[in-house]
């Protein structure tokens, strides 16, 4: 196996953790917690005072030391204090480990920068790869490989799905884990490399784009590191653009801001202007936040892609509708006129009082049976390319039926999205049946618009847009 | 010897303008004609080689900033007014700049008036080169309305970065001022990247202003300033 290939360290089939401990509420043991109920691989426990520990009705062997692991194993957990690290490490040369999740911290971050070159230097002596130190690892959905030391009833684990998160912040990528699980988002993978002394965004952009279940790859960011690293990640992401979208949000922006992360990452420089033109120049999505990214990650895992900017708006909501084309037009995206001869056709079909430009008013009076009569007469045409559809489901004559037809949609092969907002149980219901059949659903018309914005502009990155 | 290799074997950080234009020209970069005159007589006839209308400015190795010291003169358009403004600028640098020796004049051809852009570059150590376009005056400070690319910049890159700042539209033709030469402007992007690229040595550069003409008429480079790295003896 070759060393530039991270398959070990991320989606590795045997384990060992070496500081497991039976102790609860403290980091080895969630660590073992993990590894021993989730992890669907084999994992060997390491820890000196132990023989055997009893838990969850079963009986574990832990062993004295790595070289003492009969079998061969693919990657190290190590969480031991930090000038322990070494020599677990140099162990874990010996033995052929392939890769190690250095979670311990004590490093570069608190300016022992000479412990942190010692472990890097044995890394590349026995062509081990490092993740860390003073990091959270990885979490995978997919083989349940989990080195986030957090307990998994105060930090949520997502399911797997089509998303995957590159995090230079540990915190930052247990809050999305938390926040996306309790939304049912699938986030497979989730990387945080804390120091980065070895494997970092380079690195993990190019494993996830040989990935195929990933779909999406998002990137929270504070600065870059070392130098010329800014070359590195422009190249191997203008590379990954051309298979799957990258959409990155980038923390630290203002004066004050760039000194926090100055002192929170030790990262150098750069002005956030350089970061903005990176991504531009690398075909990267950039997100305004956090909200926004994941907003915009789902419709870029579950739509098809746009071969134009013109948006078709439908609703039940003057107000919506209108709210709807502000914010289209305010992100350069078109809102055309209805062609006089559907016009006409679809006079006969609707309510009298229906406003037949652009958008389509259905009035509060709809019934589920309109939006299917005006999804069907305008989205399979030339004049549209993706559509924008309002659904305020407090209106009487719509039903959880209006979900199926908006479903049925699905085979003009134009992106959809949906605005739906209100708390009643109808309405979370409705999105719930729409979210599983992959429409992407939005409380606010601004959200939805980005998400088809974000569509548009992968689209011209792929150079799939017609000019 | 390129300028970048005479500069450093002089101990110098910063290339004179000449050189800078020397520099831009071997990358094909379009700069006005000029040439540099030691005394009066060669002004005159550089100036006649060169036509009329033509700029003159100090030429100095201590003198940073030309315009603060009165070394700069435009719009010349014949030898009366040129031998004038040899004396002015003489005569204004040793009363604000006594410590500086002339060297000499720099005449360079005067561009017609058209949009003025800034075309700069910073060398960022994880970065590298960066270059950054704008469009001249103090609005663009005052919006930050600047876009960045790394070097090596594409054409596809460049063409970008134009189309990226708010104040795009003053290219296109805005309230009856004429398109402008935008292919000319992408061209020098795309060089000024090249040679940026091929000079590892220059840390700061700014093209400023770059006149950009009506359309197919061209863009001109009509100030520069290189500082390389080291620090000057």
């Amino acid at each position: 196996m070759s060393q530039e290939d991270l398959t070990p360290l991320i989606s590795p089939r045997s384990v060992a953790l070496v500081g497991a401990s039976p102790k609860q509420a403290s980091v080895g043991y969630v660590l073992f917690e993990n590894l021993a109920n989730r992890f669907k691989g084999t994992a060997y426990f390491v820890n000196p005072k132990y023989d055997v520990v009893e838990a969850w009705g079963r009986q574990f062997k832990f062993y004295k030391s790595l070289s003492e692991v009969p079998d061969p194993v693919d990657v190290a957990v190590i969480a031991v204090p930090a000038q322990v690290v070494p020599q677990v490490l140099e162990e874990a040369g010996k033995k052929g480990v392939k890769a190690a999740v250095i979670i311990s911290s004590g490093f570069a971050e608190v300016g022992n920068v000479e412990l942190e070159n010692e472990i890097r230097a044995i890394g590349k002596m026995y062509g081990i790869r490092i993740l860390g130190p003073n990091c959270l690892g990885v979490y995978n959905a997919f083989n349940g490989f989990d080195t986030v030391f957090l307990p998994a009833e105060r930090a949520g684990r997502p399911p797997a799905g089509p998303l995957a998160l590159i995090s230079q912040s540990g915190a930052v990528a247990a809050s999305i884990m938390d926040w996306a699980a309790r939304r049912n988002i699938g986030l497979s993978i989730m990387v945080n490399y804390g120091n980065k002394a070895d494997v970092g965004d380079v690195e993990l952009l190019r494993y996830l784009e040989r990935d195929d279940r990933i779909k999406v790859i998002t990137v929270y960011m504070e600065g870059f590191k070392y130098p010329g690293e800014a070359r590195r990640f422009l190249e191997a992401a203008k590379e990954v653009v051309k298979k799957k979208p990258i959409i990155a949000y980038k923390a630290g922006r203002s004066a004050a801001a760039q000194r926090a992360v100055k002192s929170h990452t030790a990262a150098l420089a750069g002005s956030y202007e350089m970061y903005r033109g990176l991504f531009r120049q690398a075909g990267i999505i950039e997100a305004a936040n956090l909200r926004d990214m994941f907003d915009m990650a789902k419709a870029l895992a579950t739509q098809p892609l746009p071969r134009g900017r013109r948006v078709l708006v439908l609703t039940d909501s003057g107000g919506m509708g209108i709210q709807a084309v502000d914010a289209l037009e305010a992100l350069g995206l078109e809102v055309p006129e209805i062609p006089e001869s559907i016009r006409r056709e679809l006079r006969k079909e609707l309510l009298p009082f229906s406003a037949l430009s652009n958008p389509v008013d259905v009035t509060g009076s709809a019934t589920d049976q309109h939006y299917k009569v005006v999804l069907e007469a305008l989205l399979p045409t030339a004049f549209f390319d993706m559509a924008l559809i309002v659904t305020l489901m407090q209106v009487p004559g719509l039903t959880q039926n209006l979900a199926e037809y908006i479903i049925d949609a699905k085979r003009f092969k134009k992106p959809i999205v949906v605005v739906n907002f209100g708390g009643s149980q109808m309405v979370q219901e409705f999105t719930r049946t729409l979210e599983e059949a992959e429409i992407p659903t939005y409380s606010t018309p601004d959200r939805a618009a980005k998400a088809l914005w974000a569509l548009h502009e992968y689209a011209k990155i792929r150079g799939m847009v017609r000019t | 010897m390129s300028a970048i290799e005479r500069a450093k074997a002089e101990g110098r950080n910063k290339l004179y303008e000449h050189e800078a234009f020397e520099l831009l020209a071997r990358y094909s970069i379009p700069v006005p004609e000029f040439g540099v005159a030691k005394d009066e007589d060669e002004a005159v006839s550089l100036a006649e080689k060169i036509g009329y209308p033509v700029a003159v400015k100090v030429v100095s190795r201590q003198i940073v900033h030309k315009t603060d010291v009165g070394g700069v003169v435009l719009g010349i358009s014949d030898s009366k007014a040129l031998l004038e403004a040899c004396r002015k600028i003489k005569e204004n640098v040793k009363a604000r700049a006594p410590y500086a020796e002339i060297e000499g004049c720099l005449i360079q051809k005067m561009v017609p008036s058209g949009v003025e852009l800034i075309i700069g570059a910073v060398y960022d150590e994880i970065f590298g080169h960066v270059v950054a376009f704008g469009l001249g005056g103090v609005l663009t400070e005052l919006y930050r309305d600047v876009s960045m690319r790394l070097v090596p910049i594409e054409e596809e890159d460049a063409w970008e970065m134009i189309r990226e700042v708010k104040a795009y539209r003053l290219l296109t033709g805005y309230r009856g001022t004429p398109p402008r030469d935008m292919p000319a402007i992408v061209d020098i992007i795309v060089k000024f990247s090249r040679l940026l690229a091929e000079n590892p040595a220059i840390r700061e550069a700014d093209l400023n202003p770059v006149i950009a003409l009506e359309e197919g008429k061209g863009a001109y480079v009509v100030d520069a300033r290189f500082l390389l790295d080291g620090e000057a003896l």
